[in-house]
């Protein structure tokens, strides 16, 4: 590493940069923070919404879904295997569905806000074939200001998912389910 | 009101009757606008090809001209843009901000100046509107698809007005037809190309006469219209607008 | 060869040419949509300007300052001049690890430093995992878009490629079933990857965490199986607080892509305890496009892309026209920064229509700085010498009343008289390849005005008609 660049870097920055303008406040600009909204922007874009009827419901309301699930983990579930930040990658691998606490719903976009701490491990919403993140409806926020302005810090590492993992790269057609989860579905309680 | 009459170099040579009519039809609105014959250009080719320096004779020459007129009507919006935007290099005189202040596009003056907004007479053909990009995006005379769905603005509103009108609705309706100035022959290809598929877009929803506001944007397209052989009239709004019949 | 020449061999294929029209008039028409249902979007675009505007205004503090709170956070920061300091740190660390596989997500700063001939020349396998970048590496190509890199490919020809490199069926061209073989393929890179390698949307001064944005999961995916993480990221990219995300995120995908966000908007902030987070700030240019009062608001760039999509000229010419990392209007402000001489006709692959202007989420006043590039690239001599002398001649004319009447009469005079042929001969007359010549009148404007009776000296007030 070189610190001759760093500081020649700062130099020219300071040297070059212009005269100081103010830094602008960001209003919040209020919005629509229903689970409507989420449940019709979510699905718009891939995902989907299922309301569950109370935490205890989450078991049934799982087998419903995916009655072929193959290999499911979840802090929610007490018959979850356990995976924390030491377990292999070849075990993470074979998840078939991960049933994670999501933090944060944001209304406009259909994203969750899912912090470090409720994924088991950081590659699990990624690296399992299905995702599904568990939300308090009262947690949904009209936009993006909101939902930062409530995040206390963002952990070592947190990401606002918005629907299956997708890609457009082939000729702009939407292909969803790309190199993460090929589905998500949000369970609103 | 003193109102001089800038007729753009390639208009005056090229399509005087535009000239004809853009003076007759402020007479008719009340508007006496005389013509300063010693007017040549706002000098936007050489600028826009990067040699800006070589133009400031003319911005300067151009200065002198209209600096005695209350406002200086063009029918091209281009030009005026050039004017109002690129005049900054001059030194701010009380003169260059004036002409800088005063120039208008010929619409624009008969909407926001002489507030305009309805004219009598009758055109009976299905009409596509060309909405040129300076006009557009650099004056602000109708509204873009970049920031609104809502199709409005100065000439629409004034072609709406005419009986018996009806408006092409285009499938993009202000992509940019190409003509770019200097770029219609340092990037030919690309610059016919974009015409080819600004004309097919009147053709495909069934203009039978083009017109815009700012004739350099139609003497390009009339170029590919005409090289085509289509079924298509382009005329300058200011032909229209005064009363011409198709 | 210069843009202009590019472009002639793109539009070869007229058919090909209306289908990369098409295909992205369809996403500009998508972000449309997406800009329509947010009724403060653009004030959503004054305050991001705005934001990003102060950032330049103090960046050699918030740099500090980011730095500060990233070493905090135990993450390692490098510091790289150019594109080769760069390169030379992201080896060392790589080799310091011992690693030979590497994946990548995408970042554009990566692609400008041309990191990836370099680490395969110092016998390290670098494997892009953002499906566009694999199908394109697959290729040897370059990106010829920064959001959507293959957009220039068709399903057949990406079906082709693949084919070859990863055993699809010959034929093969259904989108799902290419992206799944990709899938497939990339899920083995992943889950061998030593070190990932990943760009940034945002580096946030207050947090000194960077957010990576995609739709496919891959920079998460990547970055959390890997022992190390690498983000690469300009001095441009820092933003000052963590709620100015707000802004920028629902910028984003909405001027990419029309999306209301993207997939993963992901925070990176520490490490996990036995693994390494480095982050490498790269010059490469940009403090010199600071110093430069009329272009640097092109550092204001997120790269959306929104700029290329409208693009008229970059719809049909396609991205390797520009023939540098960032095409498109947005490339062809910030390319000549690098090599005046090299990317001299960028600035005039535009018909300065604005709309890149306005559809840029943090208000770059592009068209004007195309403008500007043009006037510098003038005074520089970096312009055709034919155009040069011939604007010189037409400035002498066109000051000059006498001079230019004369003039306009002898070329419509010329017109009249010359055969088509002659007048509309290709070789001679760029124009009138593709359209005809106007046909010359016989009386220029000014000469009709000369023989009508003067209007009379105090010209009445203007009168509404009734």
């Amino acid at each position: 590493m070189s610190t001759a660049s760093r500081d020649r870097i700062l130099a020219a920055t300071k040297a070059n940069k212009p005269t100081e303008t103010s830094l602008p406040t960001v209003p919040d600009f209020g919005g629509e923070a229903t689970a409507e909204r989420f449940t019709a922007v979510l699905t718009g874009i891939g995902g989907s919404v299922v309301w569950l009827d109370g935490l205890a419901q989450l078991e049934p309301t799982l087998r419903q879904l995916f009655p072929a699930a193959g290999r499911t983990v979840s802090p929610l579930l007490a018959t979850s295997a356990a995976v924390d930040a030491h377990t292999p990658t070849e075990v993470l691998a074979g998840i078939d569905l991960a049933v994670l606490p999501g933090e944060i719903g944001v209304a406009e976009n259909g994203a969750v806000w899912l912090p470090e701490a409720n994924m088991m491990h950081r590659a699990l919403p990624t690296i399992t074939q299905h995702l599904v993140l568990v939300l308090d409806h009262r947690r949904i926020v009209a936009t993006m200001h909101q939902a930062y302005a409530q995040l206390p810090n963002t952990g070592g590492y947190g990401a606002f998912i918005a629907g299956p993992s997708k890609t457009a790269d082939i000729e702009q057609s939407l292909v969803i389910g790309a190199h993460g989860a090929r589905s998500l579905v949000v369970l609103l309680y | 009101m003193k109102v001089a009459l800038f007729v753009p170099c390639y208009i005056d040579q090229f399509y005087p009757q535009v000239g004809v009519a853009t003076l007759q039809l402020l007479e008719k609105l009340g508007v006496t606008a005389h013509f300063p014959a010693q007017q040549t250009c706002c000098g936007q080719p050489l600028a826009n090809s990067g040699c800006e320096h070589d133009a400031l004779p003319i911005y300067k020459h151009f200065v002198e001209t209209f600096r005695d007129y209350d406002y200086v009507v063009a029918p091209s919006g281009s030009c005026v843009y050039h004017v109002r935007k690129h005049f900054d290099k001059l030194d701010q005189t009380a003169d260059v901000q004036h002409v800088r202040g005063s120039a208008y596009d010929l619409i624009d003056f008969i909407s926001t100046v002489l507030k305009v907004e309805a004219l009598p007479g009758a055109f009976p053909h299905k009409v596509g509107l060309h909405l040129s990009c300076h006009g557009q995006r650099g004056l602000h005379q109708a509204n873009e698809s970049e920031m609104t769905p809502v199709r409005d603005g100065q000439l629409r509103r004034l072609l709406a007005s005419l009986d018996g009108i009806e408006l092409t609705n285009l499938n993009r309706n202000d992509e940019c037809c190409g003509f770019g100035g200097t770029f219609c022959v340092s990037e030919a290809a690309i610059s016919a190309r974009m015409g080819q598929d600004r004309v097919a877009d009147h053709v495909l929803n069934g203009t039978q006469v083009l017109t815009g506001s700012d004739m350099s944007c139609l003497m390009h397209l009339e170029g590919i219209v005409r090289r085509a052989r289509l079924p298509i009239k382009v005329m300058h709004a200011a032909e229209i607008l005064n009363g011409l019949t198709a | 060869m210069n843009h202009a020449t590019r472009a002639d061999k793109f539009l070869l294929d007229a058919d090909r040419t209306t289908w990369h029209d098409e295909t992205l008039w369809f996403v500009r028409e998508k972000r449309d949509r997406a800009v329509y249902a947010v009724p403060e979007f653009q004030e959503l675009r004054e305050l991001a300007s705005g934001i990003k505007d102060h950032t330049l205004s103090r960046l050699d503090l918030y740099l500090r300052e980011f730095e500060a709170a990233a070493q905090a956070n135990g993450v390692h920061v490098h510091w790289a001049a150019d594109a080769a300091e760069h390169n030379a740190i992201i080896l060392d660390i790589i080799r310091q690890q011992g690693a030979t596989r590497i994946v990548k997500s995408k970042s554009m700063l990566t692609e400008e430093c041309h990191l990836n001939p370099y680490l395969i020349k110092h016998g390290i396998e670098v494997v892009d995992t953002d499906l566009g970048e694999r199908i394109i590496q697959f290729r040897e190509e370059a990106p010829s878009h920064i959001v959507l890199p293959a957009i220039h490919l068709k399903k057949e020809d990406v079906g082709e490629t693949f084919h070859i490199h990863l055993g699809t069926e010959k034929g093969e061209s259904d989108p799902q079933r290419l992206t799944e073989a990709a899938r497939q393929h990339l899920r083995a890179k992943f889950l061998a990857g030593q070190v990932a390698i990943s760009g940034v949307n945002f580096a946030v001064a207050e947090t000194g965490g960077v957010v990576v944005c995609t739709n496919e999961g891959n920079a998460d995916l990547g970055v959390n199986l890997a022992a190390v993480h690498i983000a690469c990221m300009g001095i441009e990219k820092i933003i000052p607080r963590l709620t100015d995300l707000g802004v920028f995120t629902r910028l984003l995908a909405r001027s990419a892509t029309g999306q209301p966000v993207t997939t993963y908007t992901s925070h990176f902030t520490k490490p996990l305890p036995g693994r390494e987070m480095h982050i490498v700030i790269v010059d490469n240019g940009r403090t010199q496009q600071l110093g430069r009062p009329d272009f640097r608001a092109s550092l204001k760039c997120i790269r959306c892309g929104a700029c290329m999509n409208t693009c008229p000229v970059y719809r049909r010419s396609g991205g390797h026209s520009y023939d540098f990392t960032v095409p498109g209007p947005i490339g062809a402000i910030l390319s000549p920064n690098i090599d005046m001489k090299k990317h001299s006709s960028l600035p005039f692959a535009s018909t300065l229509c604005g709309s890149c202007t306005d559809v840029c989420p943090v208000k770059i006043d592009i068209h004007t700085q195309l403008y500007k590039w043009r006037q510098v690239l003038g005074e520089a001599n970096e312009i055709p010498a034919s155009k040069k002398w011939s604007m010189k001649f037409m400035g002498r004319v066109l000051a000059s009343t006498r001079v230019y009447g004369l003039g306009g009469q002898f070329a419509r005079r010329a017109l009249r008289l010359l055969p088509h042929s002659l007048t509309h001969a290709k070789s001679m007359n760029a124009w009138a390849v593709a359209r005809e010549l106007p046909e010359a009148p016989r009386q220029s404007f000014r000469e009709w005005y000369a023989k009508q009776p003067q209007p009379v000296s105090s010209p009445p007030q203007p009168k509404v008609p009734a």
